[in-house]
Order: structure tokens, then sequence, then C-alpha cells
């Protein structure tokens, strides 16, 4: 038998709670869905992965008979090469699922009729993922900059400003996620087409403008290159024309021109593809209904 | 004083099919309405709206005098809600969720942590407290919706079939809670398939088909005023398979039940006449009645009714 508590009046009912703002909402947003991360197996994994990609770096040049670079930056620039491929499966486990997850796994229903608004749970979603995905280029940052310390004996500031450009990044890559994860109706078509766009199409449409000769700035896995070059000290220029084929420039050869990215064009791109990405994911959540 | 609970004019349209059709429903302070209709009458679609799920097409519809759509966050901080059946989020524990959802609707600290023992306790829940959401079957899972739902103690709660799958036993402790919730003072709107639980917890029935109101009333009200009642009939000889299709098959017969060999219920429409032109078709069948009584009408059969009449 269930009793209903006794003292409770039998007049009318009417709530004495009222919502917190919306900045308080998100708040509350970021750490439950914060919570997800740190419960599921993603984040587990991505910084299995991490570990894994800091053992093979640190540990495979020693043992195919290479020294390390006497240089801190040249040091990390192995290291902040591989920073871009980690980003891209961060936004697609962080990011892939964050919208379209509540309409398929039907956890809409519990959450979008509590008073609370669309871009404040988007916000607090982007935010949490955000945060999950700085913890792992924390950490593998964090790890590659420590050992370029011991190793070469001095600390590389270059690879601090790669890590602020690889946060960019991510954060343009996680605002691209999320705007596939809330017009795609599938979890996974969402984690597919986010993991295919920056790890083939982007590229394929690197590749189709540089052999065009046009420089593919507006493409913001281009913009990602920045990430390695800027520990390069003098950074690189490009535009030089080389040969691909039997021979440099020689008939049946293709003329290539090799460009590369202006940080300050890159991080323009890289924040035009956020605030664009997460306007629209915005567009198209607010109006998606739970009509399934 | 605002109607706790009102649709006007709501009328949703999907890719040309119109779900719910010029719905016009208020439920008043303290009542308990049922939310009847066959599949695809447009119970779930109101719900939605009334939910902040799904946008009207045109209309509009209100949570305390306030407009769902226009002031979202407003209409929705005094309501709870059950819509489908909600999945949770499997890495949180019943204790996680519900902090979760009660801060969000502003409750903290003290307060949070005794109401969540209380609407735990029950629901039966307490002892899972602790337990990650994601191995409970769906007769747990919808207990703790139902713990949510009256969490921030709202004053208006939708329920769109809140027993839809559980077991007996869960059907009948949900039950008790919904009828706890009467004497509690919620306002409430319930759409079932299940009328004898309707009839059971509900004091007020809103009945639709099509996207539209067909009926309105008290429990007691609409029985009375239906145009159907229900029959139990007792035969001299055992009946044969072909007799009872016959009866079944019968126009004016909606509901047919057959107890024994000798023993069959039905719902029947119309009047007097009806049930005196029933009785000798029974005879013209073959079957020798021993006994013909009315055992009243029950909402099954009003429902039926109502239904059939609308066609």
């Amino acid at each position: 038998m269930i009793h209903i508590s006794e003292n409770v009046s039998p007049t009318m009912k009417k709530s004495v709670y009222v919502a917190p703002s919306d900045l308080s909402q998100i708040g509350i947003v970021v750490k439950y869905d914060f919570l997800k991360y740190l419960r599921s197996a993603r984040l587990v994994g991505m910084l299995a992965i991490v570990t894994l990609v800091l053992l093979l770096l640190t540990a495979l040049p020693p043992l195919l008979g290479n020294s390390y670079a006497d240089d801190a930056n040249k040091f990390i620039n192995t290291y902040a090469s591989f920073a871009s491929i980690l980003i891209i499966i961060g936004a697609t486990l962080f990011a892939g699922d964050a919208i379209v997850s509540e309409f398929q796994n039907h956890t809409g229903y519990l959450l979008f009729p509590k008073p609370v608004k669309k871009w404040v749970l988007l916000a607090g979603k982007f935010l949490a993922s955000m945060g999950a995905m700085f913890l792992v280029l924390l950490f593998y940052y964090g790890v590659a900059l420590l050992l370029g310390l011991v190793i070469t004996g001095s600390f590389s500031v270059l690879g601090v400003e790669s890590l602020l450009l690889a946060m960019l990044y991510a954060v343009a890559a996680l605002s691209v996620g999320f705007l596939i994860s809330s017009i795609m109706k599938g979890i996974t078509g969402a984690q597919i087409l986010t993991f295919a766009l920056f790890l083939f199409i982007f590229t394929i449409v690197t590749g189709v403008f540089t052999l065009g000769g046009v420089e593919p700035w507006f493409v913001v896995t281009y913009s990602s290159g920045t990430i390695g070059y800027i520990t390069q000290n003098p950074y690189p220029t490009g535009g030089s024309d080389t040969g691909v084929g039997p021979g440099s420039l020689a008939p049946g050869g293709v003329a290539t021109s090799s460009y590369i990215p202006d940080i300050g064009v890159a991080i323009a791109v890289m924040a035009a593809y956020t605030l664009v990405s997460l306007v629209l994911a915005y567009y198209f959540f607010s109006r998606r209904e739970m009509s399934a | 004083m605002s109607v706790p609970i009102r649709t006007e004019n709501l009328t949703k349209n999907f890719n040309g099919f119109r779900a719910v059709d010029s719905l016009n429903i208020e439920v008043n302070k303290g009542s308990f309405m049922g939310f009847l209709g066959p599949n695809g009458a447009g119970k779930t679609t109101t719900i939605k709206i009334l939910t902040g799920l799904l946008s009207p097409s045109s209309g509009s519809a209100y949570i305390n005098g306030i407009d769902v759509t226009e002031e979202p966050k407003v209409a929705l901080t005094n309501l709870g809600t059950i819509v489908e059946t909600p999945e949770f989020y499997p890495y949180l524990t019943p204790n996680e969720t519900l902090a979760y959802m009660g801060e969000l609707h502003g409750m903290t600290g003290e307060d949070l942590k005794r109401r969540t023992k209380e609407v735990l306790d029950l629901v039966k829940m307490s002892e899972w407290a602790d337990k990650r959401i994601g191995k409970f079957s769906k007769g747990m899972k919808q207990r703790v919706a139902v713990a949510q739902a009256i969490l921030h103690e709202p004053s208006v709660v939708v329920l769109d079939e809140p027993t839809s799958g559980l077991d007996p036993r869960g059907i009948f402790e949900v039950r008790e809670v919904l009828s706890g919730l009467k004497n509690e003072g919620y306002t409430i709107l319930m759409s079932s398939h299940m009328l004898n639980e309707v009839q059971e917890v509900c004091d007020e029935v809103a009945l639709i088909n099509r996207g539209q109101l067909l009926k309105r009333g008290t429990v007691d009200e609409l029985i009375h005023s239906a145009n159907a009642r229900r029959l139990e009939v007792r035969t001299f000889k055992e009946t044969t398979e072909v007799q009872l299709m016959r009866v079944s098959q019968l126009n004016a017969v909606t509901d047919f039940e057959s107890f024994g060999p000798r023993d069959f219920a039905l719902s029947l429409v119309g009047g007097d006449e009806a049930q005196a032109n029933l009785l000798e078709e029974l005879q013209n069948i073959g079957l020798k009645v021993v006994t013909f009584k009315d055992s009243g009408i029950s909402l099954e059969s009003m429902y039926m009714s109502l239904i059939k009449d609308s066609r």
C-alpha cells in the first residue's frame, strides 16, 4: 500500500519553486552533462588513445635508433602535429551525439518539458563537451610539454601557443559537431558524418583547391595546420611551386602550390566556423520537435 | 483566476495530416481529467503541445493562463509531466536525476534532498536511489518518471499513459500513486487507453477523436448521458460458436464478452427499444434466454458508443 504524506494540505497545490536564471541553468546543464563524460567510456577511451599516442611518440624514436630533438620547440612539434586528429576524434565523441541523442534516446521527453530554454540547453551541453575536450588537450599537451622540459631541459613557449590554437580548433570542431547533431536523425549517422567531414571531406576540398592553385584559407582543417606550424621558429612561409610526378615540373608532372595558413586568418576562420555553426545549431535545435 | 489547463482552437498539422483540429479543452483547478480517445485521436499530440514538446500549427495552449508557446519557461515552471515513455540518462542514479530536474526547477540544498526522499519513498524506489538507471526495468523507470513529475510540487500535472508498459503490480502501484495525487489537490490531465483506470481515478473525462472533442464531463455525467447500456445474458442451453458470433455481429452491439458456456455480456447502443429488439434477435438466433439484465453502463461502453457515433 502506498501512503501519500499526511502533512500535505488538501487545498490546491502551488509550487513554491521558481526556475533559476538562464545563466544558473547553464551551470546546472554543464554539471550533469559533464558527469556523462566522466562516467561514460568515451572520456576514459579518449584519454587512453591520448596516452597511447604519447607513448608511441615518446618511445618509438629511441627504439628506432633516432635521438630526440634537442630543442624544446622542435620536440613539441611532433606532438602538436597529432593534436588535430585527436581533436577530430574528440569532436566525434563529445559533440556528434550531444543533441540528437535527446531525440533518439527519448531523454528529451524528460528534459524538454522542464522550464529551460533551448539555447540554455545548447550552451550547457556545448560547454560540457568543451570541458571534456579541453581536459583531453590539457592532458596531452601537459605531458608533452613536461617531457620536452625533462628531455631538452627547456620549456616550449610555442608549445603553449600551439595548445591555445588547438583549443580554438577544438571549439570550432565541436561547434560543427553540434550543428550536425542538431540536424541528423540518428546518433551513429551524426558521429560518422562529423568524423568523415573533418577527416576526409575537408581534406579532399583542401587538396582540390590546392591543386587548383587556390589557397583553401576558408577550410577549417587547413587552418588547423597552424597548430603544428606555430611550433616552428621562424613560422614557415608557403606559396612555392613544386612538382609532383616523374620529374619536377617535367612533362606529365602536376604543378602544385604548397600553402601555409596565416595565423591571423586561421584564427578568424576557426572563430567564424564556431559562430556560424553554433547559430545554425541553435536554429535547427530550437525548431526541432519531439514528434516521433 | 486562470484555468490550470486550457487549449484554445488548438490545431496541429503533420505534413497535411490534421492530428489536432480546433480543440478546446479546459481542466478546472483540482480536477483529475481523463483524456480518452482511440489511437491517432490526437491525445499525445495535444499533450506534447501542452508540455512544450511541439508547437501548434494554430491556436494556443495555456498552463495556468500562460501561453506555452509564447512563454515556455514561465508556463512550464509549475508543470509536472510524463510524456510517452521517457528515457533517463543511464549514467545517473534516481537521486542524481531528481537533483538535475529539481535544480532546473529552482530546488536546492536540504529542501531538494527532503523532497527527493519523499517522492522516491512514494513510488517505492528508495532502495534503488543510488543505483544507475541504465539497468532499470521499464516499470522502475516509470516510477522514477512519476517521481520527477511531482518532485517540485507543481500545481498542474500532465501524464501521457503513465501505466503504459507496466506489469499488473506496477499498474496497481502507479494507480495508487495517482489516486493519492488527486487527494493532494493537483490538477491532472491524464491520457490513457485503460478505461477502467480512468473510471477509477479520474473525476472528469474528455473524449476526443480525429483531433476533435467529442464529449466532456464528469464520469457520472457521461455515463448517464450515453446512449448505451451493458447487458448480461444467461441462456438455457449452451451457446454454439456460431450463435455467439451472430450475437457479436448484431448492429447495435458494440462490445461482446463470453464468460462461459451459458453466459455472456454485451454493450448495446440505444435505449429501451434497442434492448427489446435485441431480445427478439437473440430468440431469432435460437437462444433461449433465461436472464437478460441491464448491468449499468461502463465508461468502456460509453466510449465505444461515442466513438461509433462519431464515425
